[in-house]
């Protein structure tokens, strides 16, 4: 299997200049992120509000620049690519965003919603502009008859199958999903994954699934990375292998099983995310962990092989 | 200590609540559960009487607090009531709280109103009560600003100013939506905790199962403005009779075996205005007959629970 997309060491940071009341700070929102996407897969990003995952997102369209690091997508180097260039090379790799609402212009109808990227890369659909939008419609589960209706006239659920359809609609091998699911209802939550994994079988996308919420993505994801203040801290190659790390274990327990007989006493974990700016040195996790000891403070883990595979902790469980 | 007995509501000529009954003890924890529209904050809204703010009305049914008849109360009593002997805890922590005054002034506040202490008895109250909820340096936090604490900790704050005049029931509508999963667990561990130690009655309205089956005793299941199926939580999520109930528990994201799908409900919540005939939930669903495009089914009453549906229990 060869890889659709291949990240290392990318790091995005964003700087803050100082005022006359103001130090600058530098905040760390991506740090040091490698990770190989194969073709087919879907690697999920699971992670708190803060932990940089929806930054990686929009670094690895190039929505925004890297600090450092490398971006190859199907062997070619994305970073040294010119932005005309670029624009070309997201026909094949386009982004879901996660609020429906807000993606879509209010002033547009469906059917000009649909076509928009089309104009923007400049391609005449085939079998022309109608039958094209008639076509994503109906692949994403939505009424054609949709087509001349304005955002605002359509439900959140049916918002998103028509961002779905967008992103779709140059034929694209990679689809990077931010929190797709995380504005709507549950029930219409599970209508979009559904919809999701039926597009993946016929079209052979390739997923990257950005989360906050550990159950969805244990549910829909082949692979998971686990971050926490910009590092990836665990990788678990499939969702049946048990966690070593302090963090992701943390999240397992956090999460709420939907079973009242399998009630557990919740040991939540203390404090919450530390700020971003300026990191102290050490594991960043150091101050909420169980497992610390003294070198979590000094000296911050690298991603290393334990149990089969990656985890980025001194003192893996 | 509280009794809703087929309440409805109507905003105008648009009724979006109808037929919602259930009790709540003290000691107890009630969860409200339900998608958007349901009608789930409108119940709590109508029991804390804030309706008239924004020209609805209860139409029908009635709401017994401790004894005491809510829904015809003048609204100087109700004012009595509300913050004080009922607490109410938002959503969204970011915008329940004074962004240009101080932490202990905001809570001191609730205690000097409806407990009348002075300043410094309602600051050590304050303190008492911040302590209690695991707030570290709870002296130091009453100094700070709204904007200095992180959202998390902005929850304690709200749930502490509905602690401070010392409820007897405690209504928290989806008080961990806003947070990351690592504080809603320390929040609702929180909430649970509190039940216990002060024996108050919580009702707690949520759009996560998940948040019932770890922390409610009962559970009152909503959709499109009405209950359509209520119990203690171990029957309804062992045996759920309504089929929306059933969906609702099979779309929930887990980790399934190979193969295994989620349940999805095909089509959307509909909106007050486009309400269906007969079963509301008709057009969703799979049992769907023809008496449920005409007949609204009642509540029927089977031991501890009930449910509304022409044909309950018969699984899909």
């Amino acid at each position: 299997m060869s890889n659709l997309l291949e990240v290392s060491n990318l790091s995005k940071t964003f700087s803050s200049s100082g005022g006359p009341f103001r130090r600058a700070r530098t905040m760390h929102a991506v740090n040091d992120v490698s990770f190989d996407l194969p073709k087919g897969r879907v690697v999920g990003v699971v992670g708190e509000s803060g932990c940089g995952k929806s930054t990686l997102a929009r670094l690895i369209l190039r929505l925004i620049e890297p600090t450092k690091g490398t971006l190859r997508f199907d062997g070619e180097d994305l970073r040294a690519k010119t932005s005309a260039q670029m624009r070309d090379l997201r026909a094949h790799m386009q982004m879901v965003f996660q609020d429906p609402y807000s993606a879509i212009d209010p002033r547009y109808t469906i059917e000009r919603a649909v076509l928009e990227p089309f104009i923007v890369q400049g391609v005449k659909p085939s079998g022309g502009g109608a039958a094209q939008v008639e076509d994503l419609l109906n692949m994403v589960g939505l009424n054609p008859g949709l087509a001349d209706r304005f955002p605002h006239q359509i439900s959140g659920g049916q918002k998103q199958r028509v961002g779905i359809a967008r992103a779709l609609a140059l034929r694209p091998s990679l689809l990077v999903l931010d929190e797709p699911t995380a504005s709507l209802d549950v029930s219409v939550q599970a209508q979009i994954i559904g919809l999701l994994e039926q597009l993946r079988d016929e079209l052979g996308l390739t997923y990257l699934f950005i989360s906050h919420d550990l159950s969805l993505v244990q549910y829909f994801c082949d692979e998971i990375l686990v971050m926490y203040l910009g590092r990836v801290v665990e990788v678990l190659p499939d969702t049946n292998r048990q966690a070593c790390h302090p963090y992701t274990i943390t999240l397992m327990n956090s999460t709420f099983v939907p079973d009242p007989k399998q009630r557990r006493v919740i040991r939540p974990l203390e404090g919450e995310v530390p700020s971003p700016f300026d990191l102290k040195p050490g594991c960043a996790f150091a101050d909420r962990c169980p497992q610390v000891n003294e070198i979590c403070r000094t000296e911050t883990p690298e991603l290393s092989k334990h149990s089969g595979h990656l985890v980025a902790c001194h003192n893996p469980i | 200590m509280l009794e809703v007995k087929d309440l409805a509501v109507a905003f105008g000529s648009v009724a979006p609540l109808s037929g919602v009954t259930f009790s709540l003890a003290k000691g107890e924890t009630l969860g409200i559960v339900g998608e958007s529209g349901s009608g789930k904050s409108l119940t709590a809204m109508s029991i804390m009487g804030l309706l008239s703010m924004s020209d609805g009305r209860v139409t029908a049914g009635s709401i017994v607090f401790d004894g005491q008849e809510l829904t015809t109360l003048a609204e100087p009593a109700y004012c009595k009531l509300r913050g004080g002997r009922i607490g109410l805890i938002t959503q969204n922590p970011m915008t329940s709280l004074d962004p240009l005054k101080k932490i202990g002034t905001q809570v001191d506040s609730v205690a000097i109103l409806h407990l009348g202490m002075s300043k410094k008895a309602a600051r050590a109250n304050t303190v008492d009560i911040l302590a209690t909820l695991r707030i570290p340096e709870p002296a130091l936090i009453c100094e700070r600003y709204p904007h200095q604490m992180s959202g998390g900790m902005k929850q304690r704050i709200v749930i502490a100013m509905a602690l401070a005049a010392d409820p007897d029931l405690l209504i928290a509508d989806e008080p961990t939506t806003a947070l990351d999963v690592t504080v809603q667990a320390q929040i609702i561990r929180l909430l649970d905790d509190l039940v216990k130690q002060r024996d108050l009655a919580l009702l707690l309205i949520t759009h996560d199962m998940s948040v019932v089956a770890q922390t409610c005793d009962k559970v009152v299941v909503m959709y499109a403005g009405r209950a359509i199926e209520q119990g203690p939580v171990l029957e309804i999520f062992d045996d759920p009779q309504h089929p929306y109930t059933q969906a609702l528990v099979g779309c929930i994201p887990r980790d399934l075996g190979d193969g295994e799908k989620l349940t999805s409900i095909p089509g959307t919540v509909p909106t007050v205005l486009n309400y269906p005939s007969g079963c509301k939930f008709h057009p969703r669903c799979a049992r769907n007959q023809d008496i449920c495009t005409t007949e609204q089914p009642e509540l029927v009453r089977n031991g501890d629970s009930a449910v509304a549906c022409h044909f309950a229990g018969a699984s899909t």
